[in-house]
């Protein structure tokens, strides 16, 4: 446990360049310095490693960085996704607070690998505390001559700044997140163009989540193979977890992937007093959500957890014990997407209004039969057919909820209200 | 309409972007100009920030209505943007909301009369681990009981 | 780029690789619905209603951001896409309210069109509907947002095509709002083509609104003569009246967009003010009469105050909005009956010194240019179409220099704004011309020159650059040094291999010149005309108070003594007052006729509707008149013979022998440049209500620095010849220029 990101989290000011470099930080990105790694090699360990997005979608992070056209001229750039928003996800949070060199040097190893002078983090405009650490932890690093033009005499450059956000989800999409750079609203692109090719400021641009820069040096510094024997098969390393809902001690932890689920809620003091599992929500709020059971049988890796049925996104497990409604909770998912829809295109505009008004009308006791059917066509017209993924992550907990908990909803349709709560 | 200490702060933040991108800048700017005018955008704050970057003002009136952070009608001095997400409705969210609307005297969406605090419900925040929570300006407040909020909300001043 | 080959429901089709699939589809005609998506604007691919199966992809793909490539297979017909096509649908009209039977846009409504085909005959949505609050957004465009169904057409339009980013979209999701900042008017003078691109009814003419069915008007095909383009609409019309314009495709002359000029001028048309009835005046007072006694009395007038010996005792004016068939019968007659006193330019103080040049550049070659020089022009008001086509250069990354004595509001980035007084506008560009002359043997009245740094950088711009253009504008007609100002241009882009655009005369002017409608040997210019009180004038669609350059002259001329035969369109006191005869003639739309185009493009039109009550389209009037006046010539079946023999006539045009003068004569006094407002540059846009309550519509302002109120002891607050004073620095030393809606008073 808490060998890559977390590893210097029990030691006082684990944020400080001091421990961080103790702690064999920045090493790779010296050597890089004095020419002793090429990009090419960098991107066979990251591959090797088999360290694949953690932001959510999972997409193996050598690869990403082999799409940057690199030869070509003009500006590139590195964006580092701290847009942490998914409901049950708080892993970045940790990271920017605890472990601020991580994101620092592996952006800087990406700067050097996809040939970009210039890095931006975007944090979500919220995080205030972590913001002033990862500001503070900017500061430490140029003034130890870490970054900047032609850094330690070589020809290496790469400037990093911090780009705060101002309270949209949509902005974790990463070519929102781009626009929202551009100083406009968080609406999706089109794609392609992909960002490696069109990106921020109209320049290739390679976008990767907070955890996967901060697990970068830590791979390079150990060998890819290391990373990925620490995990299991198609899922290499650690993974951080945000453990959330009604267990004893909620909290991150990072644990090799292929870890029990089981041992992960023991991890977190199991249930809290009086409650029994009833459902878990394994990857963030876009997930299915699945039964105890089917929970209690999953790994927690990228296959284990598609074999329960559902993703392991962002690695945010939200625990329900018996005395969840299933049918409130989905309404107040439902809401939540309704409310970060960015309205761009039709489907997830429109669609997700219905969605919440047809389970808000439910919960106040005037749902009808045909409600189900509805909400299940509802959804099913809305995925697949918009831009980004926020239409998917808003109709697949609806299918989820009705597939596995589908008596409770009828109870409430039928008798206008709980049948968990009354 | 923007302070000279104002306009230094967003000068720092158009350095961060190349030549010419200064509008890259207008989310904080927007942020800046609102501290400064008890926490809420006016038209004219829009239009200083547009004239200010140089952008059309309807380009900084989307950004001032799509995120979340802006005020378009007054606050209070303190605005706290309490979690009713899932994992803080797990953990009883919903009850907290409801107490802070008796203590104060507001239901969510208002501004207590003597103009100190308002209550806004947000989406998630990002500390589930820690949930429920509630953030006050810059600071998160977390795990969150009736005690816990009545000690800081006498803090609130 | 490469053809390729690709399949499109089972049928091989070649495409351009990495051409959008939407392009391909439409080309092929092959349906595939769209909202969002416009040939002439940027991608969107936000409406989601042009969802098509790419075999490969997991997803359905919107055909609008679908690059195509090699070997790609396509289906645009299978159970997919139709279940895709059909959600979208569903979820547009969640939220779309069914007042169709209520809605404008009924009939020729995109969204009423795809639900037809791709729609549900019932819907599930049972929840309640959004609404919209609506603000006024001005005079032209009503809006019911309520209708919006997010296309974003009319944003891209303002940031892409308008040039002003006016409408945006606030909000998010749900809440998503297409609005102006603020409540606050579109100014754009291109703004009605947001209601031709936008594919519901949420904007729609207000002028136009709850007045009919779209399906109960005709369209007839015809051309706008408001400026030198000749922009091609549709002029709608039903019970024998124009109801609206629209605009019609011509990629070659306003692509698919039309000045809000050309789209409201229509409204003038019903306005109280038409001259309906042929009147005589007998004894001083007007009376009715029937056609054949008006002109009869006209024939009869004109053969007393003109005997046979004395032809050149009569003179012809027109004004610039005439068809090439009336330029050219009017003109015919004056000649055949001996006369050489012929002009149209009316605008211009000293015709001695007005200027020719030639352009030489095609509106589809502006869009090209790589470099633009504009000397004395606000071609975004002046010519709407012409100053699109600079912006798509700019846009390409052209640059754009501009000569003016105060700044515009251009719409696009300008490399330099060279502001200097009138007096200085020659000098300025014999600097041009001796810099880029410099090494060549200089002209001897560049003797004394020498060039400042904008001069040389400019002249170094016109040398260096592949495409570059001159552009004389409007503002230029009445500098005292105009014909030098035309010359040099001329030289400079001949050494210089420019080309030149010539924007100084509007409407259909090039028409005129094309129906040599100007003095011959011997003839008297319209100025001289005045100046010599004629003894019998024919005035064609003139109005004496606006259309001169010195109305007083007008008046005293066409004073007791003479005998004057108006044929306009519209009455006022002043024709009442000057005129002896006056014929009721049709306006716009309501005769066929010519456009010429700057392009030299003749651009024939027919009648949209009859001219109203006893109005006669005037090249009818004329050849009656030609007949009576027992000339010969003039049996005409239709006026297209007109045309045509108005387009082959030789015309011989003479070599310019004026002489250059380039001395700066900073004496000379305070220049007036005095411009009509937009919407007020002829008879029937004066009467256009709408377009006059429009931010540009009201414009009306002297504009001058403080130095030059001293001068004329004015002062902010007061008037100027009749116009309010602005007194801004960034306005050149001892100049004046006045934007007015209405005649400045006393001008000389």
């Amino acid at each position: 446990m808490n060998e890559v990101c977390f590893k210097n989290l029990n030691k006082e000011e684990c944020h400080s360049l001091k421990v961080y470099r103790e702690s064999g930080g920045y090493k790779v990105w010296h050597k890089i310095l004095q020419g002793e790694i090429t990009p090419e090699e960098i991107i066979d360990e990251l591959k090797t490693s088999g360290l694949r997005g953690r932001g959510g979608a999972g997409f193996p992070t050598g690869l990403k960085w082999s799409f940057m056209p690199r030869q070509s001229d003009g500006q590139k750039y590195v964006v580092c996704n701290s847009d942490e928003g998914e409901p049950g996800t708080c892993k970045d949070r940790d990271i920017l607070r605890y472990n601020p060199h991580a994101v620092i040097e592996g952006m800087a190893i990406g700067g050097f690998v996809m040939n970009a002078s210039v890095g931006y983090n975007y944090i979500r405009g919220e995080f205030m505390e972590p913001f002033k650490r990862f500001e503070g932890a900017l500061k430490e690093a140029y003034d130890a001559g870490l970054l900047g033009k032609n850094i330690n005499g070589s020809s290496i450059s790469f400037d990093l700044y911090t780009h705060l956000g101002a309270g949209a989800y949509i902005c974790g999409e990463e070519t929102a997140l781009l626009e929202s750079i551009e100083g406009k609203k968080g609406q999706p692109r089109f794609k392609p163009p992909f960002p490696a090719n069109v990106g921020l400021f109209g320049k290739p641009t390679t976008i990767n989540n907070t955890e996967s820069f901060a697990s970068v040096p830590e791979i390079l510094a150990n060998g890819g193979q290391r990373f990925a024997d620490l995990g299991v098969e198609n899922s290499g390393g650690c993974k951080l977890f945000s453990v959330s809902g009604h267990v004893a001690k909620p909290a991150n932890f990072e644990i090799p992937m292929g870890t029990p689920f089981k041992d992960l809620l023991e991890m977190a003091g199991g249930m809290r007093k009086g409650g029994k599992l009833k459902a878990v929500i394994p990857g963030g709020s876009s997930t299915p959500v699945l039964t105890a059971e089917a929970a209690m049988a999953m790994t927690m890796d990228y296959d284990g957890i598609e074999v329960a049925g559902s993703m392991l996104g962002a690695g945010s497990v939200i625990v329900m014990d018996d005395s969840t409604c299933m049918v409130e909770t989905l309404t107040r998912l439902a809401h939540f997407y309704y409310d970060e829809s960015c309205g761009q295109c039709t489907p997830c505009r429109e669609g997700t209004g219905w969605l919440y008004r047809v389970l808000k009308r439910m919960t106040d006791g005037d749902g009808v039969p045909e409600d189900i059917d509805l909400l299940l066509s509802v959804q099913d017209k809305i995925m697949g057919n918009t831009i980004c993924a926020l239409g998917d992550a808003a109709a697949m907990p609806v299918e989820s909820f009705l597939r596995n908990f589908r008596s409770e909803f009828e109870y409430y349709i039928e008798h206008g209200r709980s049948m968990i709560k009354g | 309409m923007i302070s000279d200490k104002a306009k230094e702060q967003i000068d720092a933040w158009i350095k961060k972007y190349p030549e010419g991108r200064q509008s890259s800048a207008v989310m904080e700017a927007l942020k800046i100009v609102q501290a400064e005018n008890a926490n809420s955008l006016s038209a004219e704050a829009i239009q200083a920030v547009a004239d200010y970057l140089d952008m059309p003002r309807i380009a900084v009136q989307e950004v001032a209505t799509f995120y979340e952070n802006y005020n378009h009608k007054p606050a209070g001095k303190h605005t706290i943007r309490i979690c009713h997400n899932i994992s803080c409705m797990l953990n009883g969210a919903d009850n907290l909301i409801d107490y802070l609307e008796q203590k104060l005297g507001i239901r969510t969406g208002e501004v207590t009369k003597d103009g100190l605090i308002n209550v806004k419900k947000v989406e998630c925040l990002g500390a589930c681990v820690g949930a429920p929570m509630f953030q006050i300006g810059d600071k998160y407040y977390e795990n969150l009981t009736e005690k816990k909020i009545d000690e800081i909300l006498a803090t609130l001043k | 780029m490469a053809d390729i080959e690709i399949e499109i429901d089972g049928n091989v089709v070649t495409a351009q690789a990495g051409e959008m699939l939407i392009s391909v589809t439409d080309r092929e005609g092959i349906s595939v619905p769209r909202f969002c998506y416009h040939k002439k604007l940027s991608v969107a691919a936000s409406c989601r209603m042009c969802l098509v199966d790419v075999e490969g992809a997991p997803k359905p793909q919107t055909a609008c951001s679908t690059p195509v490539n090699e070997g790609m297979k396509v289906h645009t017909q299978n159970a997919k896409v139709k279940a895709s096509q059909k959600a979208v649908m569903e979820f547009l009209l969640v939220n779309h309210p069914l007042d169709c039977p209520i809605c404008d846009q009924g009939g020729e409504c995109e969204l009423q069109d795809v639900a037809m085909t791709y729609g549900s005959d019932m819907s599930y949505f049972s929840e309640g509907k959004r609404v919209v609050v609506d603000n006024d957004i001005g005079p032209l465009i009503h809006t019911d947002m309520t209708r919006c169904i997010h296309c974003t057409r009319c944003v891209r339009f303002g940031n892409e095509i308008g040039g002003i980013a006016e409408m945006g979209g606030t909000g998010r999701g749900e809440d998503l709002k297409i609005e102006p900042f603020l409540q606050e008017g579109i100014t754009s003078e291109l703004s009605g083509n947001m209601i031709d691109v936008c594919p519901v009814g949420a904007l729609t003419s207000k002028p136009f609104r709850y007045a009919l069915r779209t399906w109960q008007m005709n369209a007839t095909p015809s051309i706008a003569r408001h400026d030198l383009v000749g922009s091609n609409v549709f002029a709608q019309t039903y019970k024998g009246k124009v109801r609206r314009v629209v605009a019609k495709d011509n990629d070659n002359v306003n692509e698919t967009w039309i000045s809000d000029r050309d789209r409201f001028s229509y409204e003038g048309l019903s306005h109280e003010n038409r001259l309906l009835k042929p009147q005589i005046k007998l004894n001083g007072k007007w009376k009715e009469v029937q056609w054949n006694e008006a002109l009869e009395f006209t024939v009869r007038g004109l053969a007393n105050q003109v005997s046979d010996n004395q032809a050149n005792e009569i003179g012809a004016l027109a004004s610039n909005t005439a068809t090439l068939e009336e330029f050219y019968l009017l003109q015919k007659i004056l000649r055949e009956m001996g006369s050489e006193n012929i002009d149209h330019r009316l605008d211009i103080k000293d015709l001695e010194n007005s200027i020719t040049l030639d352009s030489n550049i095609k509106l589809t070659e502006l869009e090209s240019i790589d470099y633009g020089l504009i000397i004395g022009s606000n071609p975004r008001l002046e010519q709407p179409m012409i100053n699109h086509r600079l912006r798509k250069a700019v846009l390409a990354g052209a640059d754009i220099d501009v000569v003016n004595v105060m700044p515009f509001d251009f719409n696009y980035r300008i490399n330099s704004e060279n502001i200097i007084s009138p007096y200085q506008t020659a000098t300025i560009l014999a600097e041009i011309s001796k810099s880029v002359l410099k090494s060549v043997h200089a002209k001897n009245y560049l003797s004394n020159v020498s060039a400042r740094d904008s001069a040389q950088s400019i002249a170094n711009r016109l040398l260096t650059a592949d495409n570059s253009v001159i552009i004389l504008g409007e503002h230029i007609i009445n500098n005292p040094q105009a014909i030098s100002i035309a010359k040099l241009i001329s030289e400079i882009a001949q050494q210089t291999n420019s080309a030149t655009l010539n924007i100084s005369a509007t409407s259909n002017s090039i028409a005129a010149e094309m129906a040599n409608f100007v003095p011959g040997q011997g003839g008297l210019d319209a100025n001289a005309m005045l100046a010599a009180k004629l003894k019998a004038y024919i005035l064609l669609d003139i109005y004496p108070e606006y259309d001169f350059h010195n109305s007083v002259k007008a008046l005293e001329a066409f004073g007791n003594n003479t005998f004057v035969v108006s044929m306009n369109s519209f009455k006022d006191k002043v024709i009442s007052q000057c005129s002896d005869v006056m014929l009721p003639i049709a306006s716009f739309y309501e005769t066929s006729g010519s456009h010429v185009n700057i392009d030299g493009k003749v651009q024939s039109f027919a009648a949209a509707v009859s001219a109203p009550s006893e109005s006669k389209p005037a090249w009818k009037v004329l050849k009656v008149l030609a007949d009576l006046l027992k000339l010969q010539g003039f049996h005409y079946e239709d006026s297209t013979q007109i045309t045509s023999e108005a387009v082959n006539q030789n015309r011989q045009k003479a070599t310019d022998e004026r002489p250059v003068s380039v001395i700066a004569e900073a004496k000379r006094g305070i220049d007036v440049i005095y411009q009509k407002s937009p919407y007020a540059t002829d008879v029937l846009l004066r009467h256009a209500s709408a377009l006059h309550a429009t931010k540009i519509g009201q414009v009306h302002l002297a504009s001058m620095n403080k130095s030059t109120a001293e001068k004329l002891q004015v002062e902010r607050g007061k008037k100027y010849l009749g116009v309010p004073v602005m007194v801004t620095e960034s306005v050149a030393n001892d100049c004046v220029f006045i934007n007015a809606r209405h005649p400045i008073g006393g001008k000389s």
